[in-house]
This record gives structure tokens, C-alpha cells and sequence, in this order.
């Protein structure tokens, strides 16, 4: 076992203990026990407008076990605390399915009609996720930290050499194949950096493309895919990449709300797991593309202003001021690649950036008045800006979308050596 | 069966009275009579018992009497008080035999009811009557064989004969050989016993049936309704029929004296007062009186509002001590309770209603719209026409049942009596009692409150229940938590026994729950693998 892995697994043993201290405290003075943590809900979480994160808000929750409805969470609170503690002790790394079957046993009693009860600790994984997220807000460790891992899902090469475990490893040396980021990137160690850049890409195929291309050893670029919504590692790992190594994150996903809500995922945090956001947010990442206004301009959005007075709480002057944006693709080319947008894709659209400017820029009135049940989105704050509100208002006009698949179509040459270097170098992307 | 002794005088043919009102009285068929006579019989004896504070030992006895037709004898013993012999003959023999006017409660009205018995007995099977009586105070016990002459209306002794006591008994007996339908009134006549049995808990009261089958009730309190006084009519709850009958048979020598003596709340002011609204001389002969001036004066009577309330002491509530123990000995339930209303009066008539209630224990289920519900009228069961009955009404109707905490069906019975000197009887069955708002609102306040008792005691229940339930959902998880505890902190001397008594005393010492229940729940907890 390597040596940082021990340190690991003293350091969360110490915390674990630690924090459970405080209730071996409480039962002794005869108090009742109770478990204090940071309120785990969205009305908890909170848009951080300097950190510019999504954070868990000042509400607090107690967990007090003679509190009838709080009894079963407090003991299995405890029971999954027991079981990561022995799983530390024990030198294994289970996953968040081992510890359910782990934990999973049942209690039987006698109810007040001298029924015999035999109730499970949890029914489904789902009851025991819950808990192990509350281990880590409660303790304040995320549950790599406890070496719980995960399946690995995010992928890296570059001229990056890391230590993992004992090992030195050399990214620019893995072939046509790439490093899997383990789900404790906060054991890897950072040895040498030759790079200039992080491009993040969201799809798997792109980057395995990009990487035979040899497009990170030409761009001086450490190339990073989550294939798909990203895991808690790929994050981690991209935000210590940012912080440790000051290299700027530049993101690459589809031309749509789903694509740029990845994005967010990597910058803000995630809606539902804000508590991570603090360890595992980018807020300096960048939205590269593809943007609607590579695939449209800014002719569709002009047009728009000039048929209302404000957009999304910005007057239509400030929004006036916004950069001027040519097309990179041709109008043929665009007809080629474009996809039709889903009713989803549209619904999503609203949830990013509110129902007020997809009522405005929508031309159908069939396709607004399907979005009624919406009416009530305000959007979040952070697509609530001058950039995101363009790119969305297209997409409500347009109603089209474009994979990134299609750039490369359009040429792998032209997405590694046109679109992302001229992208980067003219400053053209999103904050 | 009847409420009030309202005796007249004036004798009509016997034959004449049974024809026309047999099915009033009750003996419309064989199966009918038979149940009628049992009632006649088992009433007259309560009335010859409790009513003059003697702690009743009842006896039924219905037997087969003949091989071939349907002829039942049915004899019904007492530990009352006893009919003088030279009554006797009278008394079971002349219909209509009475005496003078004066209102009590009784159940039947001692004559009328089992005169008929003994008239439908001699008309189906021309068996007499037999009759073994004895007072406390006499030394021989007396005995008759009695028809009833029905052309002229008496007594015919066919029998008579007296012998010494042995033993310090007195009572009547009382043998009535009749036409009956045992198969068809059985499941009644068991039902109007059982009633019966309810709201006499002081009364040993045992039944033979023809099937062989002995039903006994056993004395369970020695406590007694207090008897009923008999009483002067109120002037409120008179009318010309019986102000004339009053004044015809009146000793008094003036219409002031006869007021004043015939009526109760009426002094010789106020009588005074009565007729000179009625603009009648007070010293003229009651006897002289007009039908314009007996009709004026009934007028005045009966709108005049100085008078004191009509007395209450003629009414014999059952009591709640007896109300409770008749439900307990019948049900055996969980929860019992009882209430009897202070007096009241409608339309001249003081009454009194008395509710209880019986939930859990052998309460059996009741319908699924209302509980199981026990109408009585002067201590008689009504068992019949329960749907036009005003208390059935009270009950669905006035009352939010889901505001006292029960949902039906729910193992609920409600006993609900109304004494008077005169029920409203609702038509000529006597089986349901009228819609009259005075007695509607006394029958809806007497329902309110054992309800209110009721739900007290539901969701004190509820409470221990709840309180309960948090034990066994807090202690079965104590195990777990201590287990886990000591798993984290494995060498650090902590012991789990001792872990485990310390969140015992918390949780005792934060909900009130005392330890030793706790540490029962914790007794049958076992965590799995």
C-alpha cells in the first residue's frame, strides 16, 4: 500500500473519530444525541456570487436520536460510520454498492402488539447513498477521502507525469489508450507539467479522436474527457489541475442546454451534491464551445433586440455591447449538421435561463404555449448573464442543436487546428 | 310498554276492549302474544320489586303444555311484594280495574297488559290464570284459579286456597297457559330478556326456555334506581278528557279546594287566580262545572306561566351506577360511562334522559354509520321501529362521532333512556319515542357528554399508544448504535453494556418513559446478519 494511501486513511480514521467523539460526549453528560450537520437540500443551496459556486447555504440540520422521525437516519448515520471506519482499519476500498450490501441487516423486534418486526437497516442503495453523503457533510471529507471509490469514467493524457500510489506515471506515454482517473485523485501526486492548457471534452469519442490526432502534444494541451455528466474524480481531478497547477480549463461540449449544463457542473457544482462544490468546482473553467453563435452568428440575436427593450434583466444596449460573432459553419454546412432541438432540450434551455427569455425569443407560439407548466423559472443565476442569455435565445429561436461530433466531421483538422486554437487565442469563449 | 298509569273509569265490554285493540296491545298472532305475555309478566314482576325497593330474583319459565297444539305455559316468579287476596281476583280478573288518579312511572301498567294475556289465554286454549301470592307480613301463602266472566266483566275464582309458609317467602307467581310460537318469537323474546338484563344489574333474573335452555342473569350491584313517587298531574299537562274525569270524581266541596288538592304547583293563589281568568266562581261544586267552563279553564290552565315546574320525583332514572354496571356485566368493554341529565319538562310532562356508553372489550362491532344503540323508555327496551325513533336521529344526525375520535364500525354501544310520567311515544306501538325538541336537545346533551368522556378516555389511549410505539421505534435501534459505536471506538475502553444503560436513561430521562419499558423493547431486539 502506498504511503499516501496510509496517510489517507489515518487522516479520515482521526476525523471519523473525531467527529463521532461529540455524541460518545453527549450520551455521557446525558444529553441527547444528535448529530449537527449542514442542511443537505436545494433550499440550502446557495449561488456563492464571489466564489462563484454553488455551496451549501448556513442552515444546519439535527439529527437528534429521540426524535422519533430522525431515529432510523441517526442509526444509520452510525451503522455506515461503523462500516467505512472498519473498511479504513481494514485496508479496503469498498464502493458506495459494497457498503449498502456491507451494512444492509436487519433488526428485529416486537412492536407494542407483540408483533415480531423484522425491519432492514436500508431497503435500497438509495437510503444508504443518502447517508454516505451525510457522512461527508457532517464530517467535512468527501468519501474519496475515506477511500470509497467509484467506477472510473473520466480519462487524461498530456505531458504530465503524476505519482499514483507508487507508481510514476508519464501521461504522454499511454499509446492510443489513455490514464483512467481514479476516484481518489487526491492521492495523485503531481510530478512535472509541460502544458499550457486544459481542453475538457465531453464526449468520449471527441477526445479519443483529438488524442490520435495528436492534437495535445501540437497544442502544448492536457486533454481531458468525462465522457458524459462528469464523475466527483474528473472534477476534482480538473480543478487540481486549475489550482495546483494554474493551468487554464477550457470545456468542449454539444451545442445545447445539455452540453452547457455539463459545463456548469464542472464551474458552479452540481444542484443536488453542492457540499463537493467547494472541492471539486472549477470557477475559472471556460465554455470554449460549441456555442450557437459558432454555429448561427449573431444575426438571429440582433434581430431579436431589436424587437424588445430588455432580455433577461439586461436593457437591450448592454446586451447591444456584446462582441460580434461570425458563424464557422457555412449556411450548407449548418443545414447539414444541425438537429432538430427535443421538447427536453427546450425544457432544459428554460430551466438554465428562465421562462421570460424563452417567451421572448420562441417564434412558434405552438411550441410556447407547450412550455406553460415552466412559466414559474427564473433560471439560474449564472446562465443569467449577457453571453449565456445570446447563446440560449438563439437556441429558443432556432430550436436547433449541434453535436460536437459535427465539427469534426467538418474535419478533424479544422476542430484541432482551426476551432479550438482560434477559439483560444481570440479570447473567444465564455467565463 | 306503557308509561302512564292515565286510569279511566268508565268500563267497556272486555271482549269488545280485546277485539278492538289486540293488536295494540300486542297479540296480533300466535308468536306476538307469546312475547307480549312474557313482557306483561316479566315487567309487572320488576315493578313488584325494584319499584318498592326490593332487590329483584325473577324467574321465566316457558314451557310446552300440550303434546299436539302450540300451547305454551308460561309462569313468571317474583320476590316482590305481594298482592292482598282480596285484590287478587280483580286484579287479573276485571279489566279496566282501578282506582285513583295519580301519575307514576311504571313499565306496564299493573292490570290493563296482563288482563289482556289472560283474556287472549282463555280465548286460545280456555285455561285459567293461576296466581300464587304472599306478602312479607303474611303467614300463609294464597292461591288462585281465575277466568274472566267476559259478558259481564269479572272475576270468576274457579280455585282458591291458602296454606301456611314454611319458609319466609313472598312474591307472586303467576301461570298463564296461552296459543304461542316459540320457534318464531324465540330469537325476541331471548333479546327483550338480554335488554331487560341490561338495565337491571341489581336483578338475578334466570330463564327456561322450551328448548331446555336456562339463560340466567347474575346480580352484580345491590344498588337500585330510587323508586318512583307518585304524584298529582301538573296543570300543563292537562287536557279537558281529564280535568272532567278529575273534577266528576272529586270529594271537595268547591272548584278552588278541588284544584288546589287534584294538582301539584297549585297553591289557593294561584287557583284563585286560574279561575278568575277563567272567569269561573270559586266556590262553586267542581261536579257543577260546564263543558264551556271545564274547556275555558283547561285553557287557562294551560297557558298560564306562573306556576312552579311540574315535579320530577314521580321519574326514576336508572342512575349511572346501574347504567355502568348493567353495560360492564353485559360487555365487559374497556371503557364505560354513564350519565343521567337533570330534569326537565316538555308540555307539562317532567322527563329525564340518561345515556352510557360501552366501547371495547365484547362490544360487538357496531354498523358501519352509527354505534350499536340501546333505546329505552321507563327502563323498557324498545326493540322495534329503531329508524323512526328520535334517538336514532340524535344519533346520526346531531352528532359529529368523528369529533369524539370513533369511526364505525367501532365496538361502541350506546344506551340511551327516557323516563317520564309521559313518554312521547311516536303512533300506538309504544316502540319509538317522538320528535319533541325538549327531549331531542336533553337526548343530543346526554349523547354529547359520555361521547366527550369517551373521547377523553381515546385519546388518552392514543396517547399511551403513541407513547408506546416511541418506545419500541427508539429502543430498537439502540443495539445497532452502540454496536456501531463500539466498533469506532474498539480500544478506547468503552464498554457497550454500559453505552447502552446511558441512552436507556436519556431516552427515559427526555420523554418520560420509564427505563424498565424501554429495556423490555430492548429485551426482544436482535440485530441480524
Amino acid at each position: 500500500m502506498s504511503s499516501v494511501d496510509v496517510k489517507a486513511r489515518k487522516n479520515a480514521m482521526r476525523v471519523l473519530k473525531e467527529r463521532f467523539k461529540t455524541i460518545i460526549e453527549q450520551i455521557q453528560r446525558g444529553e441527547k444525541p444528535t448529530l449537527i450537520m449542514p442542511k443537505r437540500v436545494l433550499s440550502n443551496t446557495i449561488y456563492d456570487e464571489k466564489s462563484k459556486m454553488l455551496l451549501l447555504g448556513p442552515d444546519v440540520l439535527k439529527r437528534s436520536f429521540i426524535d422519533v422521525n430522525e431515529a432510523r437516519k441517526f442509526m444509520q448515520t452510525l451503522l455506515m460510520a461503523s462500516i467505512i471506519y472498519e473498511a479504513l482499519v481494514n485496508n479496503e476500498y469498498p464502493t458506495i454498492r459494497d457498503l449498502f450490501y456491507r451494512g444492509k441487516h436487519s433488526i428485529s423486534y416486537r412492536d407494542v402488539d407483540g408483533k415480531l418486526i423484522h425491519e432492514n437497516t436500508w431497503d435500497e442503495q438509495k437510503e444508504s447513498d443518502s447517508v454516505i453523503r451525510d457522512l461527508e457533510v457532517f464530517m467535512n471529507v468527501l468519501r474519496e477521502e475515506m477511500l470509497i471509490l467509484s467506477k472510473e469514467k473520466g480519462k487524461v493524457v498530456g505531458n504530465l507525469v503524476i505519482k499514483s500510489g507508487d507508481d510514476v506515471i508519464d501521461l504522454s506515454k499511454m499509446g492510443h489508450g489513455a490514464y483512467s482517473i481514479e476516484p481518489t485523485p487526491d492521492l495523485l501526486e503531481f510530478r512535472d507539467v509541460d502544458a499550457e492548457y486544459v481542453l475538457v471534452v465531453e464526449k468520449d469519442a471527441v477526445f479519443q479522436q483529438l488524442h490520435r490526432y495528436g492534437f495535445w502534444r501540437k497544442y502544448k494541451a492536457i486533454l481531458v474527457t468525462s465522457a458524459g455528466q462528469p464523475d466527483r474524480a474528473t472534477r476534482r481531478f480538473v480543478r487540481r489541475l486549475n489550482e495546483e497547477l494554474k493551468l487554464p480549463v477550457y470545456v468542449l461540449t454539444d451545442s445545447d442546454p445539455y452540453g452547457f449544463y455539463i459545463y456548469s457542473v464542472f464551474k458552479i457544482g452540481s444542484i443536488t451534491l453542492s457540499y463537493e462544490s467547494e472541492r471539486l468546482a472549477t470557477p475559472n473553467a471556460r465554455f470554449i464551445g460549441v456555442s450557437m453563435t459558432d454555429v448561427f452568428g449573431d444575426g438571429v440575436f440582433q434581430k431579436i433586440l431589436n424587437n424588445v427593450r430588455e432580455l433577461g434583466g439586461f436593457t437591450k444596449s448592454a446586451l447591444g455591447r456584446l462582441k460580434k460573432k461570425k458563424p464557422y459553419l457555412s449556411e450548407s454546412e449548418r443545414k447539414n449538421y444541425v438537429i432538430k432541438a427535443k421538447q427536453r432540450d427546450i425544457e432544459r434551455a428554460v430551466e438554465l435561463v428562465g421562462y421570460d427569455v424563452a417567451e421572448k425569443c420562441i417564434e412558434s407560439s405552438e411550441v410556447r404555449s407547450k412550455l406553460k407548466k415552466k412559466e414559474g423559472l427564473t433560471g439560474y443565476p449564472w446562465f443569467r448573464t449577457p453571453e449565456w442569455i445570446r447563446e440560449l435565445c438563439i437556441f429558443f429561436n432556432t430550436l436547433n442543436k449541434l453535436e460536437i461530433e459535427a465539427m469534426a466531421s467538418k474535419g478533424l483538422k479544422f476542430l484541432a487546428d482551426t476551432y479550438i486554437p482560434e477559439k483560444i487565442e481570440g479570447n473567444d469563449w465564455i467565463d | 310498554m306503557s308509561s302512564e298509569t292515565a286510569e279511566k273509569y268508565k268500563a267497556i265490554s272486555p271482549a269488545e276492549f280485546f277485539y278492538k285493540y289486540k293488536e295494540i296491545a300486542g297479540f296480533a298472532n300466535p308468536a306476538r302474544a307469546l312475547y307480549q305475555t312474557v313482557r306483561e309478566l316479566v315487567e309487572n314482576a320488576l315493578d313488584a320489586t325494584d319499584s318498592h325497593g326490593i332487590l329483584p330474583d325473577i324467574k321465566i319459565v316457558i314451557q310446552r303444555a300440550d303434546p299436539v297444539q302450540e300451547f305454551y305455559r308460561v309462569t313468571v316468579e317474583d320476590n316482590g311484594i305481594g298482592i292482598p287476596p282480596d285484590i287478587v281476583p280483580n286484579a287479573f280478573g276485571r279489566v279496566l280495574f282501578s282506582s285513583k288518579y295519580v301519575l307514576k312511572q311504571t313499565r306496564g301498567m299493573y292490570g290493563l297488559g296482563v288482563k289482556m294475556a289472560v283474556l287472549y289465554g282463555q280465548m286460545t286454549t280456555g285455561r285459567p290464570i293461576e296466581v300464587i301470592t304472599s306478602k312479607r307480613e303474611y303467614r300463609r301463602i294464597y292461591f288462585f284459579k281465575i277466568r274472566i266472566d267476559i259478558n259481564k266483566n269479572e272475576p270468576i275464582v274457579l280455585e282458591r286456597g291458602s296454606w301456611r309458609k314454611q319458609r319466609d317467602w313472598h312474591g307472586t307467581i303467576v301461570s298463564l297457559t296461552i296459543e304461542g310460537d316459540w320457534g318464531k318469537a324465540k330469537a325476541r323474546i331471548k333479546e327483550y330478556v338480554n335488554r331487560t338484563a341490561i338495565v337491571t344489574p341489581y336483578a338475578n333474573i334466570v330463564m327456561y326456555t322450551p328448548d331446555n335452555e336456562v339463560v340466567f342473569y347474575k346480580r352484580v350491584i345491590d344498588v337500585m334506581p330510587r323508586p318512583p313517587r307518585e304524584v298529582k298531574p301538573h296543570p300543563y299537562g292537562v287536557d279537558l278528557e281529564m280535568l272532567k274525569m278529575i273534577m266528576e270524581s272529586s270529594k271537595q266541596p268547591t272548584i278552588l279546594e278541588a284544584l288546589v288538592e287534584n294538582f301539584q304547583s297549585v297553591g289557593e293563589v294561584t287557583a284563585r287566580d286560574l279561575l278568575t281568568r277563567a272567569g269561573i266562581d270559586p266556590s262553586i261544586s267542581p261536579s257543577s262545572l260546564k263543558e264551556d267552563d271545564l274547556l275555558k279553564l283547561v285553557n287557562v290552565m294551560k297557558t298560564y306561566s306562573q306556576y312552579k315546574p311540574p315535579s320530577s320525583s314521580a321519574i326514576s332514572p336508572l342512575g349511572t351506577e346501574v347504567i355502568k354496571a348493567g353495560l360492564n356485566r353485559m360487555f365487559e368493554p374497556e371503557f364505560v360511562e354513564a350519565v343521567t341529565r337533570r330534569p326537565s319538562t316538555y308540555e307539562g310532562h317532567p322527563f329525564i334522559v340518561e345515556a352510557g356508553i360501552a366501547y371495547g372489550g365484547k362490544v360487538p362491532l357496531s354498523e358501519p354509520d352509527k354505534p350499536t344503540t340501546l333505546r329505552y323508555a321507563n327502563k323498557i327496551p324498545l326493540l322495534y321501529d329503531e329508524g323512526s325513533d328520535v334517538i336514532t336521529s340524535v344519533v346520526k344526525e346531531d352528532i359529529a362521532w368523528e369529533n369524539y375520535l370513533v369511526s364505525f364500525p367501532a365496538p361502541i354501544v350506546l344506551l340511551v333512556h327516557v323516563c317520564s310520567t309521559k313518554v312521547p311515544f311516536k303512533g300506538v306501538g309504544k316502540e319509538s319515542i317522538a320528535d319533541v325538541p325538549e327531549v331531542r336537545r336533553e337526548i343530543k346533551l346526554a349523547i354529547s357528554e359520555v361521547a366527550r368522556r369517551l373521547r377523553g378516555y381515546l385519546t388518552a389511549k392514543q396517547k399511551e399508544f403513541e407513547a408506546q410505539r416511541k418506545v419500541v421505534h427508539l429502543a430498537k435501534y439502540i443495539p445497532e448504535i452502540a454496536r456501531s459505536i463500539e466498533v469506532i471506538f474498539s480500544g478506547d475502553g468503552l464498554d457497550r453494556e454500559i453505552l447502552v444503560k446511558k441512552i436507556v436513561e436519556i431516552i427515559s430521562a427526555k420523554t418520560g418513559i420509564p427505563e424498565s419499558k424501554i429495556n423490555e423493547v430492548l429485551k426482544n431486539v436482535e440485530i441480524g446478519a
